[in-house]
């Protein structure tokens, strides 16, 4: 049994949960990702650091033009019209007609990239992008991010012609990046304001710099365990025997500056099953992954770092 | 250079120095004269033709929104609740209640092979039934072993049976926006959203968008087109893929092609300093029947789908204000773009805010680079105002009102989405002509059937469905109407000076009709039989239903 020490539940806050069945072999999921956010905000610029950083993972970004983005040319293999594909193994595409149809052909070629990443339009609701991921089996649904300009969101928001469109993105958000902190004024109101319309972890950014590991997900960390980055940490738990699931769903619930988690778990009411356990931002998602075949349960875990310092197993 | 006289009852011109005249002298496909056969012999020697001696010649109508999609969707079963007609002239009975659309969809069920194939329908209008929606149980009636859809007449909600279901992995469990549940949380079987809609096609096997616009569609568009005795027609929003553009030339390319066919580019298909150099290399294909050059940008959504975009009280029922297609800022930059580069840009605004941006943006663009005689046109341009009417008549704007929207949705903008007062004056034709501004009237089809002379019927007569008139004040008389289906519409294309009216040295293109439009009482305007058509000197005879 465990338990987050200092953390009491907050009722205000509720994870979203999901179950979904799926047959085909974990390997051949590929994560999404859809960055919002209104014109302006900073997408194309989280995109470029994400390309550019971009380590050890191949990652597919969709945009709706390849105007903005900062490809350094000496890094482009190959360039076919609507694709430039870059040495370190990401790939950029125009989304095209549509961008449904380009996300299913990608999801149909799953060997070619490891994560999808959407960049959504200045007016799109990203939640209706991210909904293609919890209907198509071949994709996972990883977190919508929106990018939120620290300037002048509140400005926009009380725009009556886009106010309700960025109040939609707002709502939309697993994980919020408050952009461009450095030349905004009242950084704390704009957080106190958004916390009063949303729920999700707010990271603060300049220039959209944030570490993309918290945004674009843990596989990777999953794997080693390590500590990659010097604003967060990750942390892992094991069990040998099986886990409650409520024990862990409401842990994770409260647990409200854990910015991502992802477990592989054998809950005590499905021996059988390997449950994968998927939470960004304050959205939990449990998925049924075949039968169960290892030895025992593991959970890792990001937050700031400042945050885990004030955590600790019982 | 052979010149043919066609004798007919009338000739009605829309030339005001001669609206009327009894003979039209044809030669190398244009028009060499109109006026009394006496009149004409001036011009030499020529065949008389009187095949058209009791009918009534009118410039071939010109219907300014519409898309090519109405030719492809024929080569489905129609289940809508209005008479419809189809390319090959045969009419389609309106379908009352669910049971008639389950019963004729059973019919058509057993004229399929029994291959498990798809069995899809459209134009579904649930809206004027009383009592429950279409569920599952219905549509597994028609079939439990082939996937049934069922497109709603708004092409936006679609309704399919449990094999999609199954065959889609949606269950009660599928937690996305625009799966319908009922009070239990079991999906009801209809689809509301894009994405969920798209998995409902592609687990039925059905790739709509390749279906609905190859060569076959293309030339069912002209078809139902010259039925109507339309010789011009827009495809209003098309992203032009390479296989859609060898389609209409392939089609346009035959001297048997029936329309004039004006492609508009959808701007949102690429960044506009792409969008410009397609556009240009496109228009290097132009032939006679397929003309590259329109640009158009949608705003917002629509009315009836609750997701157009509103100036303030909004909805009248209190549904929250519509989206975005493409935001404020985005239309201005993609105005600009194609504003500079000389284009004429068609946007789509349906509710009075998408108006208001279109208008400004149409401004800023004119500051930022002045140009006469752009003719940027609104389409739709359903709730504008007078006020907004003032404005697009001072920055030469024009308007194409979707005058068929009176009659087929009339009645719920009346009661639930405009409330009274903005449904008597939405389409306000009325408005546009005493202000000034350019206007034409349209269809949308497949949105609503095309036929201009049902278009003008609607323009004149303000009736709703149900029969109740909406907005006196903004009727037009007969006479304005059928302006707005010829040079009307022909202007708001910038082909006023080359089509639209019956004058010296335009192309001969006409719309034959068995009775005078003009001479019919006004509400019977809509019943005056189509002939068929001439296009550029050649008869287009329709097949009678």
């Amino acid at each position: 049994m465990i338990r987050w020490g200092a953390r009491h539940s907050s009722g205000a806050i509720q994870g979203h949960e999901k179950t979904r069945h799926w047959s085909g072999a974990p390997s051949a999921m590929i994560p999404l990702t859809v960055i919002g956010g209104f014109l302006g905000a900073g997408k194309t610029t989280l995109l470029n650091r994400l390309l550019a950083g971009a380590v050890g993972r191949r990652f597919a970004v969709l945009v709706n033009d390849f105007g903005a983005l900062d490809i350094d040319s000496r890094l482009v293999t190959e360039h076919g019209g609507d694709t430039i594909a870059l040495a370190n193994g990401c790939v950029c595409c125009t989304i095209g007609d549509s961008l449904i149809e380009t996300l299913v052909r990608m999801a149909e070629t799953p060997d070619r990239f490891d994560h999808i990443v959407v960049e959504a339009s200045g007016v799109a609701d990203p939640a209706r992008i991210a909904d293609l991921a919890v209907l198509e089996p071949r994709l996972m649904r990883d977190g919508v991010v929106v990018v939120v300009d620290a300037w002048d969101v509140r400005a926009r928001a009380d725009d009556r012609r886009i106010g309700d469109t960025v109040m939609r993105q707002i709502k939309a958000a697993d994980l919020i990046v408050l952009n461009k902190v450095d030349i905004a004024e009242d950084v704390p109101g704009t957080r106190a304001w958004l916390a009063t319309h949303t729920a999700a972890p707010v990271l603060e950014a300049r220039r959209a710099r944030v570490p993309l590991d918290l945004l674009f997900g843990l596989e990777r960390h999953g794997a080693d365990g390590g500590a990659p980055d010097e604003t967060f940490r990750s942390w892992s738990y094991e069990w040998s025997e099986p886990v409650e699931r409520e024990a862990l769903l409401s842990m994770l619930r409260d647990a409200k500056d854990v910015l991502r988690a992802k477990g592989i778990v054998r809950f005590a009411d499905a021996l059988q099953t390997r449950s994968i356990v998927h939470m960004v931002g304050r959205r939990i998602d449990v998925s049924e992954d075949g039968p169960w075949t290892g030895t025992g349960s593991r959970l890792v875990m990001l937050a700031p770092k400042a945050v885990l310092g004030s955590l600790q197993r019982e | 250079m052979s010149t043919i006289v066609y004798a007919a009852r009338r000739v009605v011109t829309m030339n005001p120095n001669q609206p009327f005249a009894t003979h039209v002298a044809v030669r190398d496909g244009r028009i060499l004269g109109a006026g009394t056969l006496d009149s004409l012999r001036g011009w030499g020697k020529f065949d008389l033709d009187e095949r058209f001696a009791d009918k009534v010649i009118l410039p071939g109508f010109v219907e300014g929104h519409s898309h090519a999609f109405e030719g492809g969707v024929w080569k489905f079963p129609y289940v809508g609740f209005f008479d419809r007609t189809s390319p090959d002239g045969k009419r389609s009975p309106g379908l009352k209640n669910i049971e008639e659309v389950v019963a004729a969809l059973q019919a058509h069920e057993k004229t399929m092979p029994k291959d498990g194939s798809t069995l899809f329908a459209w134009g579904f209008d649930p809206i004027y039934f009383t009592g429950r929606r279409m569920n599952l149980g219905d549509l597994n009636k028609v079939s439990t072993s082939r996937p049934v859809i069922v497109l709603h007449s708004n092409f936006h909600v679609l309704n399919a049976n449990t094999p999609v279901f199954a065959k889609a992995k949606i269950t009660r469990h599928t937690n996305v926006h625009g799966i319908v549940k009922d009070e239990a949380g079991e999906p009801t079987g209809e689809l509301q959203e894009n994405t969920a809609k798209y998995l409902a096609y592609k687990a039925a096997g059905i790739d709509l968008s390749t279906l609905l616009s190859d060569e076959d569609a293309t030339w069912g568009f002209a078809r139902v087109a010259q039925l109507a005795g339309v010789t011009t027609a827009t495809d209003l929003h098309n992203t032009l893929p390479d296989s859609t553009v060898d389609a209409y030339l392939r089609a346009s390319g035959s001297a048997d092609f029936p329309l004039r066919l004006l492609p508009a580019f959808a701007a949102i298909a690429m960044p506009p300093e792409e969008g410009i150099v397609r556009l240009k290399s496109l228009m290097k294909k132009n032939n006679e029947r397929l003309r590259f050059g329109l640009v158009k940008i949608v705003t917002d959504g629509s009315i009836q789908g609750l997701s157009a975009r509103m100036r303030w009280p909004g909805y009248y029922d209190g549904t929250p204000n519509g989206v975005w297609n493409i935001g404020p800022e985005e239309i201005d930059r993609y105005l600009l773009a194609y504003h500079r580069a000389g284009f004429q840009v068609h946007v789509h605004t349906n509710g009075d805010e998408a108006s208001e941006v279109a208008i400004e943006s149409v401004e800023r663009a004119l500051a930022a680079a002045p140009r006469w005689d752009h003719r940027h046109t609104l389409q739709h341009a359903q709730m504008a105002d007078a006020g907004q009417f003032r404005r697009m008549k001072a920055l030469g704007m024009c308007a194409n009102l979707f005058a068929n929207h009176l009659f087929y949705w009339g009645d719920i903008h009346y009661a639930r989405t405009l409330g009274p007062e903005r449904a008597e004056r939405m389409d306000a034709c009325g408005t546009a002509l005493g202000v000034g501004v350019p206007f034409a009237i349209h269809c949308d089809a497949p949105v609503t059937p095309i036929g201009p002379l049902f278009t003008a019927w609607c323009a004149v007569n303000r009736l709703t469905a149900s029969g109740r008139t909406l907005g006196e004040a903004e009727k037009i008389s007969v006479a304005d109407a059928l302006r707005a289906i010829t040079l009307g519409a022909a202007y708001t294309l910038k082909l006023d000076e080359e089509l639209g009216s019956i004058d010296v040295g335009k192309r001969a293109d006409f719309a034959i009709l068995d009775d005078d439009p003009l001479a019919v009482p006004p509400e019977k305007l809509k019943d005056v039989p189509v002939w068929g058509t001439v296009l550029g000197g050649k008869v287009f005879q329709s097949p009678k239903s």
